[in-house]
């Protein structure tokens, strides 16, 4: 598999996250929910890398991240091609829910330039409120809202994107298990993925209702009728 | 010199064209050449570790990251030895280099059913026997009896296992000793405890040492020593080991520090 590398030009400050734009050709960017395996040169601190993932950026570039504390604009950066499976968002999507069980939503609000190309009204929801810094970034068509409020509006999304921490599966349950869903929906599953597809090493498993699914080779994003009630 | 008829010939030799493996756990069941540039560095490609039975993955599992190393939890999950070799025999076969198939040692008689079904398959080159952490030494003679066959048998233990084998190993004279990664605890992102593999270059100095009192014994030792830069792989193969096994250093972006002076 040719690596490639590229340079991180700059960095930025979303939220309580840092992101990253990257000198990188267009092959290279991973679609939302894909992710990124890379390491900065002559970096003794850190063993594996580290998995970026295409964030919400309100700037015209392509950003990537959560970066680690130590990388900086100009660091060279060794990166594999994107891994995995990314969201699919269906071209007849017009309302797009996005729920997340996650410290940051910035994962999710990738799709929000997919979906705005297509003419979708987007809700996002999540419990506490997104960092105010970027929620005067969100595009004015993203209402954001609880998450109680999405079990109030289940007839309301024609597609459901979730982002979660592979911990979190049963809360997903818990939200949504109870409830008859008339909509599609896919699952961003965040787990430690050390061997990128590389070794099969089990430790990014999930269970799913076709058996264990390894989430660097199978995922990380898996249709929603796959994990729930799963767990 | 005089051969006994009825005696076993337990000891056969493994050559490697290159003294570099992968550990088993680190490149899946088959090698994949379009993802895996350097094997043309590896002298041969061991398997994840495979069980007679399919394994589930454990539900603690994990990867955990300490200054200089990292702990590592799994639980081997394998589909079990029959549906491996429906899937991947042929790839055995194709493979650009020779295959050690890593075997987990439950009971002998699942090790010898296992042993039975891998044999007259093409391109495997030996057997290793993935020892359980509390075996008695008193149990390892009939362990390898059961795995007998056609095909070298490789022992693989731990670094913590070496004082209690040591006396064993030397008298049934395996064709060879794989040193693995020891043992160890951290605490998980629940606060819970997690026992795991260790790697990663916080193992080296350890590892050094237990091989080297391996070899001192007239044993071929291939040794996963936490080796992520190409010094330390000098250093062990100086030292008389038969080979430097590689284990989460294969899953860096870029494996040139490695292999770059080859």
């Amino acid at each position: 598999m040719t690596n490639l590398e590229t340079r991180l030009l700059e960095v930025r400050q979303l939220g309580q996250e840092r992101v990253g734009i990257f000198d990188l050709p267009e092959k290279f960017l991973p679609y939302p929910g894909q992710y990124l395996p890379c390491q900065k040169h002559f970096d003794d601190t850190k063993l594996l890398p580290t998995h970026l993932f295409q964030v919400f950026c309100p700037y015209e570039e392509s950003c990537l991240g959560p970066l680690p504390e130590n990388w900086y604009p100009g660091d060279r950066i060794r990166s594999l091609p994107p891994q995995g499976n990314g969201f699919r968002l269906p071209s007849s999507s017009r309302r797009l829910g996005l729920l997340s069980l996650g410290e940051s939503p910035l994962r999710l609000l990738a799709l929000t330039k997919i979906a705005l190309a297509q003419n979708a009204a987007i809700a996002l929801f999540c419990d506490p409120k997104p960092d105010p810094d970027l929620l005067n970034l969100l595009p004015p068509m993203v209402e954001v809202s609880s998450i109680n409020s999405l079990q109030d509006n289940l007839d309301w999304p024609d597609f459901l994107g979730v982002d979660l921490d592979h911990t979190n599966l049963n809360q997903l349950n818990d939200i949504l298990g109870y409830f008859d869903l008339r909509f599609e929906g896919q699952v961003l599953v965040r787990t430690p993925m050390p061997c990128h597809g590389l070794g099969e090493c089990g430790i990014c498993a999930v269970r799913t209702h076709h058996g264990s699914r390894l989430a660097c080779v199978d995922g990380p994003v898996f249709s929603l009728q796959e994990v729930l009630h799963v767990a | 010199m005089w051969l006994k008829e009825d005696a076993h010939i337990q000891k056969r030799d493994i050559n490697l064209k290159n003294p570099f493996v992968n550990a088993a756990g680190t490149l899946g069941f088959a090698p994949h050449p379009p993802s895996m540039p350097f094997l043309k560095y590896l002298g041969a490609f061991i398997t994840n570790p495979i069980s007679r039975f399919a394994r589930q993955p454990a539900g603690n599992r994990t990867c955990l990251s300490f200054p200089g190393g990292l702990l590592l939890h799994s639980g081997h999950p394998n589909p079990g030895i029959s549906h491996i070799i429906r899937r991947f025999s042929r790839r055995w076969a194709s493979a650009p280099l020779p295959i050690i198939v890593h075997l987990l040692v439950e009971t002998p008689h699942t090790l010898t059913e296992m042993v039975h079904k891998l044999e007259g398959l093409e391109n495997i080159l030996a057997l290793e026997l993935g020892l359980p952490p509390d075996i008695d030494p008193q149990a390892l003679p009939t362990l390898m009896e059961a795995a007998q066959g056609e095909l070298p048998l490789i022992l693989a233990l731990s670094f913590d296992q070496v004082p209690s084998l040591l006396e064993v190993i030397s008298q049934l004279q395996p064709s060879a000793i794989h040193l693995t990664e020891p043992r160890g605890m951290l605490s998980g992102q629940d606060g819970k405890w997690v026992r795991g593999r260790l790697d990663g270059p916080a193992i080296f100095p350890l590892m050094v040492k237990a091989a080297k009192q391996l070899v001192e014994v007239k044993l071929r030792v291939i040794v996963n020593a936490g080796v992520y830069l190409r010094w330390q792989a000098d250093a062990l193969l100086a030292s008389g080991v038969f080979a430097v096994a590689l284990g989460s250093a294969l899953w860096q972006v870029n494996t040139d520090n490695l292999f770059l002076t080859l």
